[in-house]
């Protein structure tokens, strides 16, 4: 019992003398977080169209891209990019970069098969009317897919952001960065490892509420 | 021979091992308007996709306007806005309005003003009866309501020739009659018209011409009273004593 009061004491000191470190690693995990979702996004569409392309060479590259990066831890991955990036290239961009192209090959993955999914009739009406294939697919077929798409991308938006934690392991300003600064100035692990899990849930709750509410405006048409 | 719009000239498809059209030699005037029967799986949707390519024929020619559309070179968006197709699910688009369902693709391809756009496409539902449901999604519609949008909706494109891939077979009884009023009043206005149909009466009524297709070829054609009071073909006997 008094250890549990020592800890909530600890965590409520914790927050007064250091909150920077935290608000700081909440925002580097937000930024990065953005970034790795949006990019890894548009990178998974250009991966999922180059799938679904009638190009072989184009399937073949996208399904080997997809199936390493499925094969390969992600911390190795990061590494990887830790050490193979140019000199001039700052670390913490490496690291992004990895975590981009990681997040890329699930998401593409999730579109591909969302996109499947749409009706082969509505590909055929559009053909039919002589719409052109960038606006079937931004206009018909993506508007449709997202419907399909948008829970299990909203998983992934999930593991995305508490894939961030492992830039940690480089020290990149982010969430689990900042539980090892304020652990090795304070000597409080658990507690700050509570703070930080804390944000983390709280981050991540928020996101799957709000993409619930955008789940719900798109069933508009259904 | 000036007025023929569509031309096959020995059409063959195979899927796969499977061979569909075997060489079928047609020609569609301008203004014909030409009813498609014959037995399921004897290749009559399969011919109709091929005429605006939605399937790629395995050999043989299709000409649109004296141009040889299985061209690798020509632009297939171009000519497809010149030949309107209705399916027999409707493929009415659910994520948009009735109204962009018809206006999507001529202000997007044939760059039209969005006003001009609506305003043609308020006329067009007018004349399908379906004006009060502009702004509803089609989720709303009853199945020959989305029929009846799906062919405005290709009509929008001002097509010269219409494709009707059997368009009340997937409709509730009660509701094949709307659709084929409206296809009716289609065949007066003086457009070219194909029509894949197991509705006898409704071919027999319209039709100009009358194609029987069973195993991939075209056993018989003729003027619907030829056709439906003195076959020739066995094949079309059978299937006719059959249906009718």
């Amino acid at each position: 019992m008094d250890k549990t009061i020592r800890l909530v004491q600890n965590i409520g000191k914790l927050l007064g003398k250091y909150p920077n470190i935290f608000l700081e690693g909440l925002f580097g995990t937000l930024w990065i977080s953005a970034v790795v979702v949006l990019a890894g996004t548009v990178l998974g569409l250009l991966v999922a169209t180059m799938r679904m392309s009638k190009a072989k060479i184009l399937n073949r590259i996208s399904d080997i891209y997809i199936e390493v990066l499925r094969g390969t831890p992600i911390l190795l991955q990061l590494y990887f990019f830790y050490f193979a990036m140019p000199d001039n290239i700052p670390e913490a961009a490496s690291i992004i970069i990895a975590l981009v192209v990681n997040a890329s090959a699930y998401i593409s993955e999730i579109i591909r098969a969302g996109i499947g999914a749409v009706d082969k009739g509505q590909w055929e009406a559009a053909k039919s009317l002589g719409l052109s294939p960038k606006n079937t697919m931004f206009r018909v077929i993506l508007p449709q897919a997202t419907k399909n798409i948008l829970p299990a991308l909203c998983n992934e938006f999930i593991t995305t952001i508490k894939g961030t934690s492992l830039a940690s392991v480089f020290f990149v300003g982010e969430l689990m960065t900042s539980f090892k600064t304020a652990q090795s100035a304070t000597f409080l692990a658990l507690e700050s490892l509570i703070i930080v899990g804390i944000i983390y849930f709280v981050l991540n709750f928020v996101l799957s509420r709000l993409l619930r509410v955008l789940e719900r405006r798109l069933a508009v048409s259904d | 021979m000036t007025d023929v719009i569509i031309r096959t000239e020995n059409l063959i498809k195979n899927f796969g091992d499977l061979e569909v059209l075997k060489g079928i030699d047609v020609s569609i005037r301008k203004g014909e308007v030409v009813s498609i029967i014959g037995p399921s799986g004897g290749g009559k949707s399969t011919f109709l996709r091929c005429l605006n390519l939605l399937e790629t024929p395995t050999g043989g020619k299709v000409y649109f306007k004296g141009q040889d559309i299985t061209d690798k070179k020509m632009d297939s968006g171009k000519f497809r806005q010149s030949i309107g197709m209705v399916f027999q699910n409707f493929n009415v688009f659910p994520n948009m309005t009735v109204l962009d369902n018809i206006t999507l693709t001529p202000i997007l391809e044939k760059k039209i003003p969005k006003a001009q756009a609506e305003e043609e496409a308020m006329a067009l539902l007018r004349r399908v009866g379906l004006e009060d449901k502009a702004k509803e999604y089609p989720r709303k519609l009853s199945g020959g309501q989305k029929q009846r949008l799906a062919i405005v909706r290709a009509l929008a494109m001002k097509p010269e020739v219409m494709l009707f891939d059997e368009p009340t077979s997937a409709l509730d009884p009660e509701m094949v009659k709307e659709v084929l009023n409206v296809i009716s009043d289609l065949t007066r206005s003086g457009m070219t018209i194909l029509i894949v149909t197991h509705e006898m009466g409704f071919a027999r009524e319209v039709s100009d011409r009358v194609l029987f297709i069973c195993d991939g070829i075209i056993k018989e054609q003729g003027s619907p009273d030829t056709i439906f009071t003195c076959p020739r073909d066995p094949s079309t006997i059978k299937f006719l004593s059959m249906v009718l």
